[in-house]
């Protein structure tokens, strides 16, 4: 974690009060979110975010400042004409201000029971039942489940959604239908760093245009490993010109059920290579629940299974050796989580993770579980205290073979942070 | 708000006039209770009765006011005399977006926030389901009667008119937590001049839970 940004701070805050007077008009809505905090990580892997296979976000000295800065702002063009605008501010090996979603919306006032809107540009899938705040950030966790970390990293579309809603069965029926559907373009490396790193537990959001360090590729000579070559990734980037799609279905029973199902493909093909990215089929199918149980507690349940798979060849000076073969990882993951808000302001939240990877298809690629505890404290409408648990044990058969690493690891970390939001948006 | 029937001096006119225009038309009382399927006392249905002998003599309609608070209708149902104006308020920090596409009142009051837009005006006969078109689970309904004579249960289940001119009535029940189809039938009252009659509904089907946006532990926000 970064030491806290003053100069950063600084100017947003004097950008803030510049356009505070022109955002007070009703079509701006806007979030400034500042999220400080302490985080102590224990993990001989090291961390993601620099090219490290742990699977947490921050290295392995305790830290403390901004881990995220996050400004959302939504300006309503028509009154059913949205544009949407998430900037983040982090500092880690791809730092500074970048965006992570950026769309249009459009919401034409409906004329039959059936409700529908459009979505056009960089966003989310809605798939994760967790990450519902602003900045897609999760209510119940400091760090998302294994599912939603890999979308938050790996899956981006850039391209056009469709969502149509209607209630069933009567006017004050409490049962709703969904679909939505997407088509879109880029997002063809996706699955790269799941094949290399395995999955990670953790809240930091790929932006549109960081390049993400991954695990260095190891280079085979004649008595194993002699090499390493590291490699950034761009997973939104387009490497094949062919659109990918994602599409579910939900159904909704008032505010006890929730249950969506969906699938994603990003059709990409698996010999693409452009920009110094390659292309990565990933396809998923994946459900979700949510319950309110009694004695106000929530439950939420994600479950994710697919493939992704990848002709592996190498470069030299930009020339693509002939394809070799072809290499095709199956991963499954899947989280409980239960979670109960106190007086509205004190929220426990407990969830457990699994996930799998193997290859071919005894090899373990990465499989382990987490445990994750948390309390959240609101003590006002701006601010927000949490303190966070997470324990990873994960194992795989070739990272000693790969780094000289021990094929099973634990991994800890505590977390402590405080959210302070400015502005206009709930 | 007229969510509850209110005799006044208007009511205590039109039973004058009966007298006046020599149909002798005395006040008579009237409690109708609801009861779900299994017997147990429904709050928040809308009971009316409409006159079959003479129609209705109209009263000067008040005003009445749908409040957006805390993202949701507040009430969640009104009743009101046709020819109410019905005022759109929203209290809440956000922009709402109003719009009905019901047969009896289409409408859309495009984003705003405080009371901006004059009142609307309701002038033909029955149910107006309200939406949001930026909080989808945003739900309220009008209902528009052809009579004065009407009230919502309270947590007894029960209307009591108090003053009614006598005569016969087609009484009436509606709630959104039925299917149009599963409402029971109007029923004919026959209100003696000074009499005290009861009436009772009794629901068949299984009703929907109350509308209800309360979050809880989750979040059921429309996710992103």
């Amino acid at each position: 974690m970064a030491r806290l940004p003053i100069r950063a701070c600084l100017v947003a805050g004097l950008a803030v009060g510049l356009i505070c007077p022109l955002l007070a008009a009703d079509r701006h809505e806007w979030l400034l979110e500042f999220e400080l905090g302490y985080a102590s990580p224990a993990s001989e892997l090291g961390p993601w975010t620099e090219g490290q296979l742990g699977k947490l976000r921050f290295g392995t000295e305790a830290k403390l400042g901004a881990s995220r800065i996050l400004f959302d702002y939504q300006n309503r063009l028509r009154p059913t004409l949205w544009a949407n605008i998430t900037l983040d501010y982090v500092d880690d090996a791809s730092s500074g201000i970048d965006i992570t979603e950026a769309f249009i919306e459009w919401r034409p006032v409906p004329n039959s029971e059936l409700v529908q809107h459009w979505r056009f540009g960089a966003l989310y899938p809605k798939f994760s039942l967790e990450n519902g705040e602003r900045g897609w950030s999760s209510p119940f966790t400091t760090s998302f489940s294994a599912i939603n970390s890999w979308l938050g990293e790996e899956i981006r579309p850039l391209g056009a959604e469709w969502n149509l809603a209607r209630r069933v069965g009567g006017r004050g029926s409490p049962q709703a239908l969904g679909a939505f559907a997407g088509v879109f373009y880029g997002n063809d490396p996706a699955g790269t760093l799941l094949f290399w790193r395995g999955f990670a537990l953790h809240d930091r959001q790929t932006r549109l245009s960081d390049r993400l360090e991954r695990p260095p590729t190891p280079i085979f000579g004649a008595d194993g490993v002699s090499d390493y070559r590291s490699a950034t990734l761009k997973p939104f980037a387009e490497t094949d010109h062919r659109p990918g799609y994602y599409a579910g279905l939900d159904w909704r029973y008032a505010t006890r059920a929730l249950m969506r199902i969906g699938v994603y493909d990003n059709n990409a093909d698996p010999a693409s290579f452009s920009d110094g990215q390659w292309g990565w089929r990933t396809k998923f199918q994946h459900a979700a629940a949510q319950f309110s149980l009694p004695a106000g507690v929530g439950l939420v349940l994600q479950w994710l299974d697919g493939e992704t798979y990848w002709f592996i060849r190498t470069t030299t000076e930009g020339t693509l050796t002939p394809l070799s073969s072809l290499v095709k990882d199956e991963f499954e993951a899947r989280f409980a989580l239960l979670t109960k808000l106190f007086r509205n302001r004190h929220r426990l939240s407990l969830r457990y993770d699994r996930f799998d990877m193997s290859r071919n298809p005894d090899l373990n690629i990465d499989s382990g579980h987490a445990w994750t505890l948390a309390y959240r404290f609101d003590t006002a409408q701006r601010i927000a205290w949490s303190l966070e648990w997470l324990s990873i044990a994960s194992s795989r058969d070739l990272w000693t073979t790969f780094y000289g690493l021990p094929s099973s690891a634990r991994e800890r970390q505590l977390r402590m942070q405080m959210n302070l939001r400015l502005g206009t948006r709930r | 708000m007229l969510d509850r029937y209110r005799p006044g001096p208007v009511l205590m006119l039109t039973a004058l006039s009966g007298w006046v225009g020599g149909t002798v038309a005395y006040a008579a009382e009237l409690t109708v209770a609801v009861l779900d399927r299994s017997y147990e006392p429904v709050p928040q249905v809308a009971v009316y009765a409409v006159p079959e002998t003479t129609p209705a003599k109209m009263q000067t309609p008040h005003d009445a006011v749908i409040d957006q608070h805390d993202h949701a209708f507040v009430p969640h149902v009104l009743v009101v005399q046709i020819g109410t104006a019905v005022q759109f308020p929203n209290t809440d920090r956000v922009s709402h977006h109003v719009y009905s596409f019901s047969a009896a009142k289409r409408f859309e009051l495009p984003l705003y926030r405080g009371d901006v837009h004059p009142p609307m005006i309701f002038d033909e006969p029955g149910v107006v389901t309200l939406g949001c078109n930026i909080h989808d689970g945003m739900l309220g309904f009008i209902l528009v009667v052809e009579t004065p004579h009407f009230a919502l249960t309270d947590e007894r289940g029960e209307v009591h008119f108090d003053d009614l001119p006598s005569g016969t009535y087609s009484l009436n029940v509606w709630t959104p937590r039925l299917r149009g189809s599963s409402l029971p039938l109007p029923r004919t009252v026959k209100l003696e001049p000074g009499g005290n009659s009861r009436a009772r509904f009794a629901f068949e089907a299984k009703m929907f839970p109350p509308h209800d946006q309360r979050e809880g532990s989750l979040s059921w926000r429309d996710y992103r």
